[in-house]
């Protein structure tokens, strides 16, 4: 039988995206018209929990009127052998789909932001305890994250009791958030890799490390290490960090020989921290893009959903297109918006110093991880939408890298910094007279009454050798 | 760019730098090569360049044949018998000659794509010249002609160089066709692997014809939100004017649209349309209303809602003009394939063509400048409104009741019903005054007359079921998403990290026409369904027109309750038919967008990666044309399961996996060169379905693939499992095909699942880099 045989609904994957509305809806929990809600998970001594109990404190599900919206806590305590506070957050986040899993249960957003419904449908059909979605959350913690030996599930309706706990749930995760920000590389011995997109770019491989997100946005190193724990075989798998090679640039031995084997040799060397070099490479959905201006020796930055064309006048379609596919492309980097929260965020490049534009969307959203010292004067698309309205503005904020302009002026001659834009034009013009007259080597050449075939002419843009000034 | 036959010369001239005296210069050919991208193995595929490709798949998914007829009468040493092994005159058994009508049906069907891009093209080139420029999509549109990219290496930036991708096709199209003369191919896979040819020269065509337009008739360019038009017969304003266009081809109507602005007469005449020119009436103009798929014409017409009827190209009933004449409606036929027996007169003066028609003199014409077309049907339906509103063109309900009283109950009506509908049963009921028998056929009749045509007694019996179903024509109204066309390089992107991690188990195409009885209903479910377990919907043509014309419990129709955007959940209308070519499109820009893998004349590798990691199906639910063939079978080469409903024998043959050979399905694992077994996924690359259920369980089973990563798989496997429990009442006898490791076991089914692993016997598998050309392994670099 099934192992929900005895919960009066369905439960499965499917009923993940089913949506309840009002007038469907029996009762609601927590929510935007409850202050007071929350839900979290705690790792504990084994001896602390009993496995498989459900606890309810205050009114069930039964007792409460249809059409109403009551406070609701939901506290998931674990134990295991090798389960640490470090797992709370991946354990806290599975609680969204496990609930979403029982049909006529919607669960919205997370932490003190929970919003779930019932459904009168599934009210009558008999879901009418917390018992049931207590049962739910066990079964499947259980089955699906085996390092979890025992897990006992509380469900807090009374609103006193959830006055006192509130406050409590609230600290933790600020304890959490804390704890993760400030988590860095040198505290751990193990990265995480990632291989998933393979099934669609197959020579793609995701590093990521506590102060680098994976490219996607999807996964942090605490998802990373509950993956690699829980399925070993699958696609996202420890990495033994090694020798550190380059404390700059982020150059790890481990590193790059799990890139290395798992490329097929395609990509043998990585710098975690830089777009230049050996930059990561980058996937296919990788949520941002930084791109290299060589005119103003900066970087920009540009997120997938930015309409317009950025500052070098080209859009993220583009930009995407030079670097996607699992290339190592220098001075074009794909990357997630978590990571441009990141101390690490392109370090040796110089970080946020080295930024020089960003959508004022992307801004905002991580605005308070921007150094003080050089947040405004990064300019948006409000500020500049070309190159010579960028320079202007970073000349008028003082931008840093301004400053390096007059030391690269004063070499100017040697190489000046390549155009990598592709001749847009949609009509090339046929030769002209003016081009006829051929020079070369100082010699001049007559030609008269010369006849020239030609079965085909191909006509090829000049490649330009690309120079990128680095660090 | 491409230029042709340049010849220059010079007298002489003198520069700084140098002398010229008599310089000739001739270049047979300049070709723009700043196209950085190298030139894959296939560019401009012969028709056997391919053959390789096809073989792996008609190997894979053999031909299981069902000839419709046991028949050949192509020639004239026929008729010749192909029952029980016999072979005709010229050497063909009923395989081969099943399969030689496969080809003629899709080189039909490219040919009329293609006709049709051509025609689009030189009219476009002719008003706005060979340099103007494509924009399929703005920025966040880059590979702007995936299809042509791939298949011709050509990477197109204006409207000449679209006319120069026609040359290829046209090319290939007539030695398609060329194929099928009597004496020349003689085996059935070899006529298979043609039929794939002539689906990728259609699937060019058809990406030709739409580019074209949207770039130089600015239809919605790659819009999520191409705006919501009103459908259904109900929407149209019957106090005004209306002009009906009814085909495929927007030029004429482009013509009526442009003289109804120009003389301020917009919103005071109703343009509506039906079949594709509706959807392309309403891309360039959006007050334009569609009134629906094409199988109910004859329903249309012969209600008597136009005030003149426009014809211009593909899938109009023949005798249409007769059926308006019964209304007394004018026709303009306004395309050279299509002059209905008309008298041109192009070059006559408008105002003496609309005196014509208004007059009755004559029932029809002839017009082949599309500006010309404007202002005639323009001026004739303001004209002749006034007077057509005194007929009165279906027959009372005491008519019928009178008339239905002669009927003689030999139900030949019935016999000849395609759908074999109850015709002389609800006649009987007529006779008697219930007229209820015959609204309900009004649901299930597909349209199509014939009942008529066979009636001893010459009732007007369609003309009955209209009446009888009147009040139900008549609250038809709807919406309908105008055609967005492309899906954008950036939805692709979006949609990435979803597929991967699983949260889209896959991505359904309804096209074609939905023309069976609660055909448009069973779309809108399907649809409906899907979309509701986050698939990504895509439809066209008239089937996008049946998915917009049922509303949920909210009254809301499925445009309306979900989003246009290529994401999870998303209910997407590219447009007309040619519009199909974007869906192959988009699943070759995954390819190109992921794995950065080179399109340009990179034919089969672009194929292998399809095949075997977009979990992409297609549905055509209802009877077609040719069209449908040849849409199908560019699905086909690229590896793509395409699914027809319940009158899908008439395909003569579906391509059918073997489950149960273990052997078919191994593939390469690029990774290490070794030989695995992905199992059946996917099991067949055309299959035919009888009811909406068994299409639905199909469509989760077929969008697994080889590649699934375990999160897609468990995914996928729970939408095969429910709906295969909700449908059939049982788990799936199956489902240990699907199991490559014990993580692909969708989590709420573990216990249950794992034990009938365990009683088949099952193993574990890796999860590889599949492809089936071993030239794709990948070499280990030191």
């Amino acid at each position: 039988m099934s192992m929900f045989s005895d919960i009066p609904v369905d439960v499965g994957v499917i009923y993940e995206g089913e949506r309840i509305r009002r007038n469907d809806m029996y009762v609601e929990l927590g929510g935007p018209t409850v202050q007071e809600k929350f839900e979290l998970a705690k790792v504990r001594p084994a001896d602390t929990i009993e496995d498989g109990k459900v606890i309810i404190i205050g009114p069930d599900i039964k007792d409460m009127k249809e059409g109403g919206a009551y406070p609701l806590g939901v506290l998931v305590e674990a134990a295991g052998a090798t389960l640490d506070e470090g797992l709370e957050g991946v354990i806290e986040r599975r609680i969204h789909g496990y609930m979403n899993f029982i049909e006529g249960f919607m669960h919205l957003n997370q932490r003190y932001d929970i919003w779930i419904r019932l459904s009168k449908k599934s009210f009558q059909k008999g879901l009418n305890s917390f018992e049931y979605i207590g049962k739910v959350l066990h079964r499947l913690f259980k089955s699906e994250l085996p390092i979890i030996e025992k897990l006992q599930v509380t469900f807090i309706t009374d609103p006193e009791k959830i006055k006192e706990l509130y406050p409590q749930a609230l600290q933790a995760y600020e304890a959490r958030d804390a704890k993760a920000r400030g988590l860095k590389d040198e505290d751990v011995d193990k990265f995480y890799g990632c291989i998933l997109c393979q099934s669609f770019a197959p020579t793609h491989v995701c590093v990521i490390t506590p102060q680098r997100y994976s490219n996607c946005g999807a996964i942090s190193w605490f998802d990373g290490r509950a993956s690699a724990s829980v399925d070993p075989k699958g696609p996202v798998f420890a990495i033994e960090k090694g020798e550190l090679l380059d404390p700059v640039k982020g150059e790890y031995s481990g590193v790059n020989e799990t890139v290395k084997k798992k490329t097929l040799g395609e990509v043998n060397q990585v710098w975690l921290y830089t777009a230049f070099g050996h930059p990561h490479t980058s996937c296919g959905c990788f949520e941002a893009v930084a791109f290299y201006i060589p005119e103003v020796d900066g970087f920009g930055l540009v997120h997938r959903g930015f309409k317009g064309v950025t500052v070098n006048g080209l859009p993220f379609s583009t930009l995407a297109d030079s670097t996607a596919g699992g290339r190592q492309v220098d001075g074009f980097h794909g990357l997630s918006i978590e990571y441009m929260r990141s101390k690490k965020f392109l370090e040796a490049d110089g970080g946020w110093h080295r930024v020089v534009w960003v959508p004022k969307e992307v801004k905002e959203r991580v605005k308070d991880f921007i150094p003080k010292d050089v947040v405004d004067k990064i300019a948006t698309e409000e500020d500049a939408q070309n190159l010579d309205a960028l320079k202007a503005f970073l000349k008028e904020k003082g931008h840093p890298v301004v400053a390096k302009w007059a030391a690269a002026e004063a070499a100017a001659g040697e190489a000046a910094p390549a155009e990598v834009k592709e001749e847009e034009g949609a009509m090339i013009p046929m030769a002209t007279a003016a081009t006829l007259p051929i020079m070369a080597g100082g010699f001049k050449i007559i030609l008269k009454d010369a006849k020239i075939y030609a079965k085909k002419v191909l006509i090829r843009p000049i490649k330009d050798e690309k120079k990128v000034r680095a660090g | 760019m491409t230029t042709k036959n340049v010849h220059m010369k010079i007298g002489e001239m003198k520069t700084a730098t140098g002398l010229v005296k008599n310089l000739e210069v001739s270049i047979g050919k300049i070709v723009d090569d700043s196209w950085a991208e190298p030139m894959g193995p296939t560019p401009m595929p012969s028709i056997s360049a391919l053959r390789d490709w096809d073989m792996k798949l008609l190997t894979k998914y053999k031909p299981f044949y069902m000839p419709d007829c046991d028949l050949c009468c192509l020639c004239t040493y026929g008729k010749c018998d192909l029952t029980a092994g016999k072979r005709g005159a010229c050497g063909l058994d009923i395989a081969a000659q099943s399969s030689r009508i496969v080809l003629i049906a899709c080189s039909i069907g490219a040919a009329t794509h293609t006709a049709h891009a051509r025609h689009l093209v030189d009219h476009l080139i002719e008003k706005y010249g060979r340099n103007y420029p494509l924009d399929v999509g703005g920025l966040n549109v880059k590979v702007e002609a995936p299809v042509t990219r791939l298949v011709t290496g050509i990477r197109p930036k204006t409207l000449g160089d679209l006319a120069e991708v026609l040359d290829y096709c046209e090319t290939q199209i007539t030695h398609c066709l060329s194929a099928a003369h009597t004496g020349q191919e003689g085996n059935n896979l070899d006529f298979e692997s043609k039929a794939f040819h002539a689906g990728r020269i259609d699937q060019v065509g058809m990406e030709v014809a739409d580019i074209a337009q949207i770039s130089a008739l600015d239809f919605p360019k790659a819009d999520p939100e191409a705006p919501l038009i009103e459908m259904g017969i109900g929407t149209v304003d019957t106090s005004k004017p209306v002009i009906m266009c009814i085909g495929h081809n927007v030029v004429p109507s482009v013509g009526i649209i442009d003289y109804m602005k120009e003389n301020k007469l917009d919103g005071k005449i109703e343009v509506v349309g039906l079949c594709c020119t509706a959807f392309d009436n309403t891309r360039y103009y959006d007050r334009a209303k569609i009134v629906g798929p094409i199988s109910w014409q004859l329903r249309f017409v012969r209600g008597g809602f136009a005030d003149v009827v426009v014809l211009d190209e593909q899938c109009i009933r023949t005798d249409i003009f007769s059926e308006a004449e019964r209304v007394k409606a004018p026709v303009i036929a306004a395309s050279e394939k299509n002059c209905m027996g008309f008298k041109n007169r192009t070059n006559d003066p408008a105002d003496e063509i609309v005196a014509d028609l208004v007059s009755g003199k004559v029932p029809g014409v002839l017009i082949l400048d599309p500006e010309k077309v404007g202002e005639v049907a323009v001026k004739v339906a303001t004209k002749i409104a006034p007077i057509r509103r005194k007929y009165r063109v279906l027959p009372e309900i005491d008519e019928i009741k009178a008339l239905a009283k002669t009927c003689r109950q030999c139900n030949m009506c019935q016999r000849s019903c395609p759908q074999d509908l109850s015709i002389p049963v609800a006649l009987k009921a007529a006779a008697e005054g219930n007229m209820a028998l015959l609204a309900d056929l009004y649901e299930e009749c597909i349209g199509c007359g014939r009942c008529e045509e066979a009636c001893p007694v010459k009732l007007q019996i369609h003309s009955f079921i209209i009446k009888a179903g009147e009040k139900c024509m008549l609250e038809e109204k709807n919406y309908c998403r105008s055609g967005r066309g492309a899906v954008q390089d950036t939805e692709i992107r979006n949609v990435g990290s979803p597929i991967v991690l699983g949260e889209i188990p896959g991505i359904l195409a309804v096209v074609g026409c939905a023309n069976y009885p609660h055909g448009g209903k069973d779309v809108y479910d399907i649809c409906r369904e899907f979309a509701l377990r986050r698939f990504i919907v895509v439809t066209s043509g008239c089937s996008a027109m049946s998915a917009g014309s049922y509303k949920n419990a909210e009254g809301k129709t499925l445009y309306e309750e979900f989003p246009g955007e290529f994401a999870a959940g998303g209910v997407l209308n590219v447009g007309s038919c040619v519009a199909n070519s974007h869906i192959a499109g988009a699943a070759i820009k995954v390819a190109n967008i992921f794995a950065k893998r080179n399109l340009r004349g990179n034919y089969e590798e672009i194929a292998d990666y399809i095949h075997n990691r977009v979990g992409a199906v297609g549905l055509a639910w209802g009877a077609y044309s040719q069209k449908a063939a040849s849409i199908a079978a560019g699905f086909w080469s690229l590896g793509i399961p395409v699914l027809v409903g319940p009158h899908g024998s008439k395909y003569r043959r579906m391509l059918l996996g073997r489950a149960d050979k273990p052997e078919n399905w191994e593939v390469y694992d690029a990774r290490t060169g070794e030989k695995v077994n992905v199992g059946p996924a996917p099991e067949h690359l055309f299959q035919t379905v009888e009811t909406p259920q068994e299409a639905m369980v199909a469509i989760a089973k077929l969008c697994m693939r080889p590649n699934d990563t375990w999160k897609g798989r468990s995914i996928k496997l729970s939408h095969y499992i429910d709906l295969h429990k909700r449908h059939y009442g049982c788990m799936p006898p199956d489902i240990h095909l699907f199991v490559r490791t014990l993580a692909d076991v969708p989590m709420t089914m573990k216990d249950e699942i794992v034990k009938i692993l365990e009683a088949k016997g099952w193993k574990e598998t890796v999860i590889p880099d599949p492809t089936l050309l071993p030239r794709m392994i990948r070499k280990k670099k030191e």
